[in-house]
């Protein structure tokens, strides 16, 4: 670990346990946003603050080592696809786009709610996904010092 | 009708960063301030005095509640402000590598 990439040890420190503490969190916003208030922007937006966390404490060189970001752009691109497989099943099982066509399952049980949890992590996906990307590709433009 | 003055109050501050700022950071936090305060009156409009958030959890009985629309109309917003906060960060890096600095009294040529 070079000591002049990204901030001091005791942030590093702090990083390396906190960051699966927030991601496990909006997972649980993600799975939980049909039951409570929450929901795929949301958790979406704390995943993506995470993924953020990383790249401020540890620098951008051990953060594009440690994830894929190509890959990153691949999921954030067949989620929105994804989106539209689920709408248009909807009118061939359903009768209309985005309806419900698995079962609705029990009242305030995790797994109920037809299609809007999938779609809930869909969304959860590509929100954060692409909000991590936005920063990313804004803190590497090389900016020379002004005068 | 307190709270809609002082909504009003907080979009004034925003609209007075906006006008009087020179920096473009601050133009652009002044633009969310300005955000924030339409988000903020759009929610007291649906607010109700007495009633509780529209979400029906286990074991919650059935109340009066507040009107859920404009809640489901702020969080489009919000995304929406992201987007725009987001493409004028972008436009202020272009701007600051080709002036080498972000006081808009220094941004008036065209260069290069």
């Amino acid at each position: 670990m070079q000591q002049n990439d990204g901030m001091t040890l005791i942030v590093k420190t702090v990083t390396r346990i906190s960051v699966w503490m927030i991601l496990l969190y909006g997972i649980y916003i993600i799975f939980h946003g049909h039951l409570s208030p929450g929901g795929g922007f949301a958790g979406g937006v704390i995943i993506a603050l995470a993924f953020l966390n990383v790249l401020l404490a540890y620098g951008r060189k051990f953060t594009s080592d440690w994830l894929n970001i190509s890959f990153l752009h691949d999921l954030e691109s067949a989620s929105a696809t994804l989106f539209l497989v689920i709408g248009i099943l909807g009118i061939s099982l359903g009768g209309a786009f985005l309806a419900n066509f698995i079962t609705k399952g029990e009242l305030f049980a995790l797994l109920s709610a037809g299609t809007i949890l999938p779609l809930n992590i869909i969304i959860g996906i590509k929100v954060g996904m692409s909000l991590f990307l936005v920063v990313w590709v804004l803190a590497g433009t090389k900016i020379v010092k002004g005068e | 009708m307190i709270v809609y003055l002082l909504c009003f109050v907080l979009l004034l501050v925003g609209l007075f960063g906006v006008l009087t700022k020179r920096d473009l950071i601050k133009i652009i936090l002044s633009i969310g301030i300005l955000g924030y305060a339409v988000n903020l009156l759009l929610i007291l409009f649906a607010y109700r005095k007495d009633s509780v958030y529209p979400i029906l959890a286990k074991g919650k009985e059935v109340a009066q509640m507040v009107d859920p629309l404009p809640q489901a109309l702020v969080l489009t917003s919000i995304v929406i402000e992201l987007g725009t906060t987001a493409m004028l960060v972008a436009l202020a890096i272009k701007l600051f590598e080709k002036y080498q600095t972000f006081d808009i009294s220094q941004i008036r040529r065209l260069k290069g």
